[in-house]
């Protein structure tokens, strides 16, 4: 099965970074990058055609990750959709508020491309084999 | 002639019979007054017996009245005195005494006059003189005496109950002089101190007047209610109630005053209860302290407590933030060098390969370097978590999780100590000391002993390892943070100084003995809570 993923990321490498790892291990998904949460929000318009999961970076320029995250739960149509937070921080406090709002996954992102390739490698693998709800 | 005789006969017959009347009544009569007289000698009997009574009663009061009782002839030789009036002049009855032996030399002139006082006006009182004892020297005595007289009113001696006051007098003394301190005290105070009634100010100290700018008569004339700020005075009224209704005995309140010249003051206000033998109060005393500067100190204590408070915080967020965002760039750099190494295997030799190796640890160490001010900014000295540990299981713990070789071993000769602290911190500390003697260990069989000495208010802890030593020029930088002694990647100088940020936390500290090539000895203190 075909997943659609919904990168959202300010960095250009790390954009790279993920993309070269569903590249290098042959995933057969779709991948749409944006640099924020405004252009997110955007593509989340089309009711038609909605990611199955989203990827989000915490720390971003203008509105940042957990404000992209309380707008999209309280949205009827949107927050059926798993958000994985990829962040640079396992601050308890990020990692209370990002629970609490909801989400799906929390993975910190290592410093060497290896242990980020095998992480995302595994992630992308256990989100294949999910359920997911059909709105 | 019959008729005489029988007349004589008759006359005879009634004159014996009249006679045996007459003696008849005589022995009735004489009968009764033999019967009388028996009565008035039974009568007189119990007269005797009563007076008996009375003069023993007499004696006993005489001996037993706790005022000496002194009897004399007009020329001042003692007739007769009770038991407490030996027990004062210490003479004995029988030793043959004159009063005139025992008068104070001094007082022989006022003496005289007062006895001279005695014989024409027949008594005097409230004679206050000294006199000479036997036994306990000079005494001072209260004396009442008067004139006794023979039936004719001539003056045949005299009587005085003497009373010794010395005690009365040294009490008096040492009352009066304890007023006189504590009058000193109470007006040299630097408290200001006023008596108060029903809410009247009755007596007020020099401090008193100072602070409120008002004389000592002008306050005598004022209420509590005059010297207070009126919505401050309500709270101060509450606890009079209280007062009076016998709940406390004392408040102290932090109230303002209002001087004579409109201005107020801050004052810390004591106010204790005097109360009657029935629980009411009779005065108040109030006990009151300038703290208006200690107020304004207090004020900017708080805003400078705040704004550390501030830029503690804004210090913390802003390592968190700064190493989050140096590590992104880190992050990339990683990636980059990786994806070189791996798109270009084939066209890079062995040199290039080594280079980038050398180039990807030293970001590597760039991140250790990142992650240690993350560590040592999130340790925060406020942190207020305070349960009870268990040492000896934090130790244990860290035996279990730290890596140690089979040639280092770690013991601990004494008991461990349960305080009162945050685990993780604790474990943070024993920790990173450990494994330090672990790691730089060198010898063949290494030795570590972890110590632990009860010191008053502190644990006082040892962790000895028999490594390489510290050179002792060392000794202070060690604990500063990035200073390390290692070239090596691993170090980054963050450990120690985590250590000694933690010990600071709980008002210990650490310093270090080390002979370099023998070993070196870790000591910090921390404080019982």
């Amino acid at each position: 099965m075909s997943l659609t993923f919904l990168l959202i990321e300010d960095d250009e490498i790390e954009r790279l970074k993920f993309a070269r790892v569903m590249q290098k291990n042959n995933f057969n998904h779709n991948l749409i990058e944006v640099e924020n949460g405004e252009e997110a929000l955007k593509i989340l318009e089309n009711k038609d055609a909605l990611p199955d999961i989203i990827f989000l970076d915490l720390n971003m320029p203008k509105m940042n990750g957990l404000e992209f995250l309380r707008i999209l739960k309280s949205d009827t149509s949107l927050k059926y959709t798993p958000v994985v937070i990829l962040s640079t921080s396992n601050n308890h406090n990020d990692l209370k508020e990002c629970y609490e709002t909801g989400i799906a996954g929390y993975l910190v992102k290592p410093l060497k491309y290896e242990d980020y390739a095998h992480k995302i490698k595994c992630l992308i693998e256990y989100w294949s084999v999910n359920e997911f709800v059909n709105v | 002639m019959a008729n005489d005789i029988k007349i004589l006969q008759r006359a005879l017959d009634r004159e014996k019979i009249a006679r045996k009347q007459a003696e008849k009544i005589l022995e009735d009569k004489s009968r009764e007054l033999f019967d009388t007289s028996l009565e008035l000698k039974e009568a007189n009997e119990r007269l005797e017996e009563l007076i008996d009574v009375k003069r023993s009663e007499l004696q006993g009061v005489f001996d037993n009245l706790v005022d000496a009782y002194v009897l004399m002839d007009l020329s001042g030789n003692v007739l007769d005195m009770n038991r407490s009036a030996v027990n004062l002049f210490g003479y004995d009855i029988s030793e043959g005494l004159n009063v005139l032996k025992l008068i104070y030399k001094e007082d022989y002139g006022y003496a005289m006059t007062s006895f001279n006082a005695l014989l024409t006006t027949g008594s005097f009182s409230d004679y206050q003189a000294r006199v000479y004892t036997k036994h306990k020297g000079i005494r001072t005595v209260h004396i009442n005496a008067s004139i006794i007289k023979n039936k004719n009113g001539k003056a045949i001696g005299a009587q005085g109950i003497v009373r010794d006051i010395t005690e009365n007098l040294t009490q008096q003394r040492i009352f009066e002089e304890q007023k006189k301190q504590l009058s000193v005290i109470v007006d040299n105070s630097s408290l200001g101190i006023a008596l108060t009634q029903f809410g009247k100010i009755i007596q007020t100290n020099r401090a008193f007047q100072n602070f409120l700018g008002y004389t000592e008569e002008e306050l005598k004339t004022m209420s509590v209610a005059d010297i207070s700020v009126k919505e401050e005075y309500e709270e101060s009224a509450e606890n009079m109630e209280k007062m009076n209704s016998d709940q406390i005995d004392h408040f102290t309140v932090n109230k303002r005053y209002v001087q004579k010249n409109g201005s107020h003051f801050w004052a810390r206000t004591s106010v204790a209860a005097v109360r009657n033998p029935d629980r009411s109060v009779k005065y108040q005393v109030a006990l009151i302290d300038d703290i208006t500067e200690e107020m304004e100190h207090e004020k900017q204590r708080e805003i400078l407590l705040d704004n550390l408070e501030k830029s503690n915080k804004d210090l913390q967020d802003f390592a968190h933030i700064v190493s989050h965002d140096l590590k992104s760039p880190l992050r990339s750099m990683n990636a980059l060098i990786t994806w070189i190494r791996e798109d270009y295997e084939e066209v890079l030799d062995d040199t290039a390969q080594k280079s980038f190796d050398m180039l990807l640890k030293k970001v590597d160490k760039m991140d250790h370097l990142i992650t240690g001010i993350l560590k040592y900014s999130s340790i925060d000295k406020t942190e207020t978590s305070k349960k009870p540990i268990d040492l000896k299981e934090v130790i244990q713990d860290i035996i279990d999780i730290i890596f140690i070789p089979d040639h280092i071993k770690i013991s601990v000769t004494s008991p461990l100590p349960v305080v009162l602290g945050d685990k993780f911190r604790l474990q943070q500390l024993f920790q990173n000391l450990l494994n330090n003697a672990v790691k730089y260990n060198d010898k063949e069989e290494g030795i570590i002993t972890v110590n632990c000495e009860n010191e008053n208010d502190f644990w006082k802890f040892s962790i000895e390892d028999n490594g390489p030593g510290i050179s002792k020029r060392y000794h202070q930088k060690i604990f500063q943070i990035f200073q390390t002694l290692d070239n090596g990647k691993e170090s980054t100088g963050v450990g120690l100084s985590i250590v000694k940020k933690i010990v600071d936390m709980y008002q210990g500290k650490i310093w270090v003995e080390s002979e370099e090539g023998l070993g070196t000895t870790f000591y910090f203190t921390l404080k019982k809570v």
